[in-house]
C-alpha cells in the first residue's frame, strides 16, 4: 500500500534518472533538458524544489550522490563527454531560523571520455572517494579525489578498455574486508554475447582485472546494480535487460585464486523475471538488499523480494497513474484480510485514482500482524 | 540506398551537388573532384587537380554547383580568388573566370537560385561580392562592415535577398539589387556565426555558431528567435532537411565528429546521428531525398548515408528512473505516454507549455512524436507504515537490549521485542538462542565440555569415554557426535586411553598432564558420574571453590576459565529422554571439576553443539539481509561467541560494520555508538576513536597548544607543564585533579596520592585518584 505523490519536476525533456540520497530526505534528478534539479521535503511532506542548474550542454544521463560524510556532493555524466562533481555550498545564514542560500558549485568536471559518458557512480565510502564512469567507447575510468576535502582535484587512476559500448555500472559495496572493491558493468549494444563484466581490483598488480562474463545475458542491459552487502558472503546483482535478473557471485575459495590473489566467481542466475513483458530501464535495490525495484516499459514499477538465497517473488507492482487492475495474483491477495486496512486507503484512490499500490504480503505467516 | 564512401588525397572542406543530384563536385585544400553517385558507390568523372600548372586556384574552402545550368561551378579559393569552371570544356579553358576582387580568403560562394550565371561571393576581408560568369569584375560590392563574412546564401523565398554572416555574431540580410543598403542586421550569438541556412519552405534562418548553440530565426517581418538548440561544441555547418519541417543537419567544428539532425522542438537530443566520419565532417547536401544526404569529412572522405542507418540517441536513452530510500519509499519517473497527450487531457496547459509545442501541429507532424518528450515522476510513500520494514527495522533497533543483562534476559527481552513486531522467525530464534546459550546454569559447569576450540577433538577420546560410561550409549547416539559413536566400542576402556596419554601418545594434543592430574580426575570421576546418576543438577562446587593452581610442570592456561556454560545444560525439566543427554553431558563436565583438567582438554566436544546451527541461523539471516538479527544476536551473546567456532572475525566485523550502516542511514547515532562500543572487534570498535580530537589550551594565555602538551607556543613558557611534585616538565602524560587542577607526571601523582589525600601543591584541596 502506497501514497503517490506526483512531483512536478517541470523538466522540458525526458528526465532519466532520479535518485534518493543517502538519508532518503532528497531527491535529484536530472533531464535531457540538460538541467539537474534537487528536492527537499517542506514539512508536510511535499518535494519542493531547493535547487535548480544548467549541469551540462548535453543530456544528462545519471545523477548519482556521494556518502555524506564528503558532504553533499552530486556526480553527473552526460551525452557532452563529461562527468562532472557538483558540491552544495548554503551560504551565510539571512536570519534566525532561516537557512542560506544554497548554490551548488561545479568542482571538477571530468572530461577524458571522448563519447558519451553513460554513467558515473561513487565508489564505496570505505575506499575514500573514488568516482567511476563508464562511456559509450567502452572505457570504466576510475578518478580519486585524494584529499576528500578538495573535490576540485580528481587524478585518474584507472583506465579499463571493454569491448563493448557500455551503458552501466554498479560497485559493489561490500563492508567486508574480505571483498575487494568490485565493479560490474553491462553493455545495451546489440548482438551475441554476454554483455555484464565484472571487474575487480587487484591489490597484488594495482590494476583492475575482469573476473568474469556473464555470458547467460546476451541482450542488450540498461541497467545495473548490485545489492547492498551488508554481511552476505556473496554478492547479488540485479540486472535490467529484457527482463529482470538476479545473479548471485559466490566467491569461492581455492587455493589457485589464494595465490594468484584474484577472486574466483561461481556465478549462477537466480531469479528471472519476465513481468514486464518488454524491455526493462532500471533497477534499484532497498538499503539491505533484500528488495530489488524494477521499472520497464510496460509503466510499471515492480518490486521482487528475496525469500531465501535463491528464491525470490515478486511482491508488488506500482503504476503511477493508478489506472491499475490488479492482476490475477494480486486480485487474489486482496482478499479478505486486505479490505480492513485497505479500506480507507481504497476510497482515497477511488477519489483521486492516483493511489493504487498493491503491496503483497507473500509471507502468509505475517499476515496476522496486520 | 546504402551507406558508403570513397577516400580522397586530403580533407574535403566542401561539396555541391548538381541539379539533378546525380554528380557531386568535392573540394579541399588537396581535392577537387566530380564524382557520378551510382547506386552503391562513387564513380570519379574528373579530377580537376590533375591538370597541368596547379596553382591556388585548385584549393578550395568552398565550392558551388549552379542550380540551373549543370556546366558552371564556382569555387572559393583560399587564395581569395574566386573561380567559375566550365566542366563542359577541357584543359585550362575549364577555368572559365577567375576573379580577383578579394583581398583575403573567400570563405563561402553560393550561386543565385534562378540565374545561371549570377554567384554571390563571402570573404575574410568583410566585403560580399555579386558575379556574372559573363562578366570579368565583380558586378556589385556588399561592405559587411565586419571583420570577416563566414556564410553567404540566397534566400530560396526571394531571389533577390541573400544572408551573411558574420564573425561578430550579426546577420545580415541585403537585397542584391541595393549594394548600399543593408536591409536588416541583428546579433544572433554572443561568438562568431560560422554558418547559416535558410529553411526551404518558410522564411526561418537557422544560423550556428562557436558558442555552441543553433538558432532559428523568424524572418518574416521582425527577426525573431524562435528555437535554440544547445550543442556539445562549435557547429560549423547546418542544412535544413528537406520535407521535414523542424530538422536540421548540424556539423561541428571541433570535438564531435558525428552529424546530427535535430528536431528543433527538441533541442537538447539529436533525432539521429550519423558517426562515420572519423574525423569531423565539413558539410553536408542532401540528395533530393531526405533520407540520402552526401557529407564531406576532413578524415579525407566523402560519405553517402542512407537515413535507415542512424542512430538514434534518444532510443538508447534511459526513460526510466527509480530509487528507493532507507525509509521505503520509491520515486520513479518515467516518459509520458504520447497518446494520453490529448487536447482534453487535463494536464495539456501546463504539458505543452513544459514541451514547448503551445504551436500548431501540422498535420505531418502529427504521427511524429519524437518532440513530444516529458517525463513524470511520482514519489511513493508506503502508507501503512505500521507494516513497514523499514519502521519495524527502527522499533527493533531502539528496543532491542543488547547488554547489561544475563543473555538470557537479553534474548527473552528481544524475543519479546521481535514477536510484538510481527517477526515471528526472529523471536523464535532469540527464544533458542537464549536457550541454547543462557548461562543461567553456567555456574556449576563452568563452561567447560563448550569449550569448542580449533585444536577440538584431540583429547576427545578420553572424555567421551567417560562421558559414554555415564550415559548410556543411546544418549551418545543421540548426541551424534561422530567421535562419540566411533568410541562407543571403548567405554569400558578408559584406562588404556589414559595409559596412552601418559605415554604421550594423545593423538594430536600438545599436553602433557601431571601425574596428579590424572589422579584427581580419575578420583574424581565416579563420584560425580554417582550423583549424576540420579539426574540432579550439579551445584556442590562453585569455581570459586576449586583450586586452580596448576603444578609445576603445566602450561599457561589457554583461556579465561570463568567462562560461561556449556550450550546443552539449559534442559531444567528432566524428561527421561533428555537426561541421558544431560547426563553424560555433565558429567563430562563435572569429573573435570576437582582439577585443572579443564584447560587441559579445552577441546571436549560438547554431545551436540549448537554453534553449527546457529552460524547457519545468522548467515541465513545474513543471507536475506536482516543484518540487524544477526549483529543483534553476536553481540548479546557476548562471551559465548567463542563457541561459534569457524565464524570468522572477518565476517563478523562485516556483520557489524553492515548494522551499523543500516543504523546511520536512519541517523540513529546513539545505537550505532553503543554498538561500536559494545564490539569486540578492533577495525570496528575503533570507528569511534578516530577524527576526535581533544585540543588543549595554554594555561597563562589560553591559546591552543599546537606542537606539544607543554610548550606554548605564544608565551614560550612550560610553567603551565610542570609536575607539582619533581617540578620537572612532563612531557608524557599528565594527570590533574579535576578539583584543584594540579598535576604532573602520573606515577608521582600516584605515589603521593597514595599516602596523602591532599594536594601536593599544598592548595589545600582533597585531592582524589582513581
Amino acid at each position: 500500500m502506497f501514497e503517490c505523490q506526483e512531483i512536478s519536476a517541470e523538466h522540458k525533456d525526458l528526465i532519466h534518472d532520479v535518485s534518493y540520497d543517502y538519508y532518503g530526505d532528497r531527491i535529484a534528478t536530472c533531464s535531457s533538458d540538460q538541467y539537474v534539479k534537487v528536492w527537499d521535503r517542506n514539512e508536510e511532506g511535499k518535494w519542493i524544489l531547493s535547487s535548480c542548474w544548467k549541469g551540462h550542454s548535453a543530456s544528462v544521463w545519471k545523477v548519482t550522490w556521494a556518502h555524506p560524510e564528503f558532504g553533499q556532493v552530486l556526480a553527473t555524466c552526460s551525452f557532452d563527454r563529461t562527468a562532472t562533481v557538483w558540491e552544495e555550498i548554503v551560504g551565510d545564514t539571512p536570519g534566525p531560523g532561516k537557512s542560506g542560500q544554497r548554490h551548488w558549485m561545479r568542482r571538477t568536471n571530468l572530461v577524458d571520455s571522448r563519447t558519451s559518458v553513460t554513467d558515473v557512480k561513487f565508489g564505496p565510502k570505505a575506499q575514500g572517494l573514488q568516482l567511476a564512469t563508464c562511456s559509450a567507447e567502452g572505457i570504466i575510468r576510475i578518478y580519486e579525489a585524494p584529499d576528500v576535502m578538495n573535490l576540485s582535484q580528481w587524478t585518474l587512476q584507472h583506465e579499463v578498455q571493454c569491448k563493448l559500448s557500455l551503458s552501466c555500472l554498479t560497485w559493489n559495496c561490500s563492508l567486508s574486508r574480505a571483498h575487494p572493491p568490485m565493479i560490474a558493468v553491462g553493455s545495451d549494444e546489440p548482438g551475441s554475447g554476454g554483455k555484464v563484466f565484472i571487474y575487480e581490483y587487484s591489490e597484488n598488480s594495482r590494476k583492475w582485472i575482469k573476473l568474469d562474463t556473464v555470458s547467460c545475458i546476451t541482450e542488450p542491459v540498461h541497467d545495473i546494480a548490485f545489492a547492498p552487502n551488508l554481511g552476505r558472503t556473496f554478492h547479488i546483482l540485479g540486472v535490467a535487460t529484457n527482463n529482470v535478473r538476479i545473479i548471485n557471485l559466490t566467491p569461492t575459495d581455492d587455493e589457485q585464486s589464494q595465490q594468484s590473489g584474484i577472486t574466483k566467481l561461481d556465478i549462477q542466475t537466480v531469479a528471472q523475471f519476465d513481468e514486464h513483458g518488454s524491455t526493462v530501464w532500471r533497477v534499484c535495490w532497498n538499503v539491505n538488499g533484500s528488495v530489488l525495484c524494477s521499472s520497464g516499459d510496460d509503466g510499471c514499477v515492480r518490486m521482487f523480494r528475496i525469500h531465501s538465497k535463491t528464491l525470490w517473488k515478486q511482491e508488488g507492482v506500482l503504476k503511477g497513474d493508478g489506472n491499475q487492475v490488479p492482476t490475477a495474483m494480486e486480485a487474489a491477495q486482496s482478499g479478505p484480510q486486505h479490505i480492513p486496512q485497505g479500506s480507507p486507503v481504497g476510497s482515497i484512490a477511488s477519489q483521486t485514482a492516483r493511489y493504487i499500490k498493491l503491496g503483497s504480503i507473500s509471507q502468509p505467516s505475517r499476515e496476522p500482524w496486520y | 540506398m546504402s551507406t558508403f564512401s570513397v577516400v580522397q588525397d586530403g580533407p574535403v572542406n566542401a561539396l555541391a551537388l548538381n541539379k539533378d543530384n546525380t554528380q557531386v563536385v568535392i573540394g579541399g585544400r588537396n581535392v577537387f573532384k566530380v564524382y557520378q553517385i551510382e547506386d552503391d558507390r562513387f564513380r570519379e568523372i574528373c579530377n580537376l587537380r590533375t591538370l597541368k600548372h596547379l596553382n591556388l586556384n585548385f584549393s578550395c574552402n568552398d565550392v558551388a554547383w549552379s542550380l540551373s545550368d549543370d556546366h558552371y561551378v564556382a569555387t572559393a579559393a583560399t587564395n581569395g580568388h574566386v573561380c567559375v569552371w566550365n566542366l563542359t570544356k577541357m584543359g585550362r579553358a575549364m577555368q572559365e573566370q577567375d576573379y580577383q576582387d578579394h583581398k583575403r580568403t573567400v570563405n563561402k560562394v553560393n550561386f543565385h537560385a534562378t540565374d545561371p550565371f549570377k554567384l554571390i561571393s563571402g570573404s575574410q576581408d568583410g566585403t560580399m561580392r555579386y558575379f556574372d560568369v559573363r562578366v570579368k569584375n565583380a558586378v556589385s560590392v556588399f561592405y559587411s562592415n565586419t571583420e570577416s563574412v563566414r556564410d553567404v546564401q540566397f534566400s530560396p523565398h526571394n531571389s533577390y535577398t541573400f544572408s551573411a554572416v558574420s564573425e561578430n555574431g550579426n546577420v545580415q540580410i541585403w537585397d542584391v539589387r541595393k549594394p548600399d543598403k543593408l536591409q536588416i542586421q541583428f546579433t544572433a550569438h554572443s561568438g562568431p556565426v560560422f554558418a547559416c541556412d535558410w529553411h526551404p519552405e518558410y522564411t526561418w534562418l537557422a544560423t550556428a555558431s562557436r558558442d555552441k548553440t543553433i538558432k532559428v530565426w523568424d524572418l518574416t517581418s521582425k527577426p525573431t528567435l524562435e528555437y535554440t538548440i544547445h550543442t556539445i561544441a562549435s557547429i560549423g555547418f547546418v542544412k535544413w532537411r528537406p520535407q521535414y519541417k523542424y530538422q536540421i543537419a548540424s556539423c561541428a567544428l571541433v570535438i564531435d565528429c558525428s552529424i546530427n539532425i535535430w528536431d528543433v522542438r527538441r533541442p537538447y537530443i539529436p533525432f539521429a546521428s550519423f558517426n562515420e566520419h572519423r574525423d569531423i565532417a565539413s558539410g553536408v547536401a542532401w540528395r533530393g531525398d531526405p533520407n540520402i544526404f552526401l557529407s564531406s569529412g576532413r578524415d579525407n572522405t566523402l560519405f553517402h548515408h542512407s537515413f535507415n542507418d542512424a542512430q538514434k540517441p534518444a532510443n538508447k536513452a534511459n526513460p526510466q528512473g527509480i530509487s528507493l530510500n532507507a525509509k521505503g519509499e520509491v520515486v520513479c519517473c518515467r516518459k509520458m505516454n504520447i497518446a494520453s497527450i490529448t487536447p482534453s487531457s487535463s494536464n495539456q496547459n501546463s504539458l505543452s507549455k513544459a514541451v514547448g509545442l503551445m504551436r500548431k501541429i501540422s498535420t505531418s507532424q502529427a504521427v511524429d512524436t519524437f518532440h513530444q518528450a516529458a517525463s513524470h515522476t511520482y514519489n511513493f510513500n508506503p502508507n501503512n507504515v505500521e507494516q513497514q520494514e523499514s519502521s519495524v527495522f527502527l522499533k527493533l533497533a531502539n528496543n532491542y537490549l543488547l547488554h547489561g543483562r544475563s543473555v538470557s534476559e537479553l534474548c527473552e527481552r528481544n524475543a519479546t521485542v521481535a514477536m510484538e513486531l510481527g517477526k515471528n522467525d526472529v523471536s523464535v530464534s532469540w527464544n533458542i538462542i537464549k536457550i541454547m546459550y543462557a548461562e543461567e546454569f553456567a555456574p556449576s559447569s563452568m563452561s567447560l565440555n563448550a569449550n569448542k576450540h580449533e585444536d577440538g577433538a584431540c583429547s576427545a577420546e578420553n572424555t567421551d569415554d567417560q562421558k559414554s560410561k555415564g550415559g548410556e550409549t543411546p544418549a551418545a547416539q543421540f548426541s551424534g557426535g561422530d567421535e562419540e559413536t566411533e568410541n562407543e566400542d571403548q567405554v569400558d576402556n578408559a584406562f588404556p586411553n589414559y595409559l596412552n596419554v601418559r605415554n604421550g601418545c594423545l593423538p594430536k594434543g600438545d599436553f602433557f598432564f601431571g601425574e596428579n592430574e590424572l589422579d584427581v580426575e580419575l578420583e574424581g570421576a565416579p563420584v560425580f558420574l554417582d550423583y549424576y546418576q540420579y539426574g540432579f543438577r550439579l551445584n556442590p562446587v562453585t569455581p570459586e571453590q576449586i583450586d586452580w593452581t596448576l603444578p609445576t610442570e603445566a602450561f599457561p592456561i589457554r583461556h579465561k576459565i570463568l567462562d560461561r556454560s556449556p550450550p546443552p545444560e539449559q534442559f531444567p525439566d528432566h524428561h527421561q529422554s533428555l537426561s541421558y543427554r544431560e547426563d553424560s553431558h555433565t558429567i563430562q563436565v563435572d569429573d573435570q571439576l576437582p582439577g585443572m583438567l579443564a584447560n587441559i582438554k579445552p577441546c571436549r566436544k560438547p554431545c551436540w553443539d549448537p554453534s553449527s546451527i546457529v552460524i547457519e541461523t545468522l548467515h541465513h539471516y545474513a543471507s536475506l539481509g536482516d543484518v540487524q538479527t544477526v549483529a543483534s544476536i553476536l553481540i548479546v551473546l557476548g562471551e559465548s561467541r567463542k563457541y561459534l567456532t569457524g565464524l570468522s572475525e572477518t565476517l563478523q566485523e562485516h556483520w557489524l560494520l553492515g548494522y551499523i550502516e543500516r543504523l546511520s542511514r536512519y541517523k540513529l547515532w546513539n545505537i550505532t555508538n553503543q554498538v561500536i562500543k559494545l564490539s569486540w572487534l578492533p577495525n570496528v570498535s575503533q570507528l569511534n576513536q578516530q577524527s576526535t580530537t581533544m585540543h588543549t589550551n595554554c594555561g597563562k594565555c589560553t591559546k591552543p597548544l599546537q606542537r606539544v602538551g607543554w610548550l606554548c607556543d605564544r608565551c614560550h613558557t612550560p610553567e603551565y607543564g610542570l609536575c607539582s611534585i619533581c617540578h620537572q616538565v612532563v612531557r608524557g602524560l599528565y594527570v590533574w585533579c579535576q578539583g584543584c587542577s594540579h598535576g604532573g607526571h602520573i606515577v608521582h601523582m600516584k605515589q603521593w596520592l597514595a599516602q596523602k589525600r591532599v594536594c601536593p601543591t599544598g592548595c589545600g584541596h582533597m585531592c582524589e585518584y582513581n
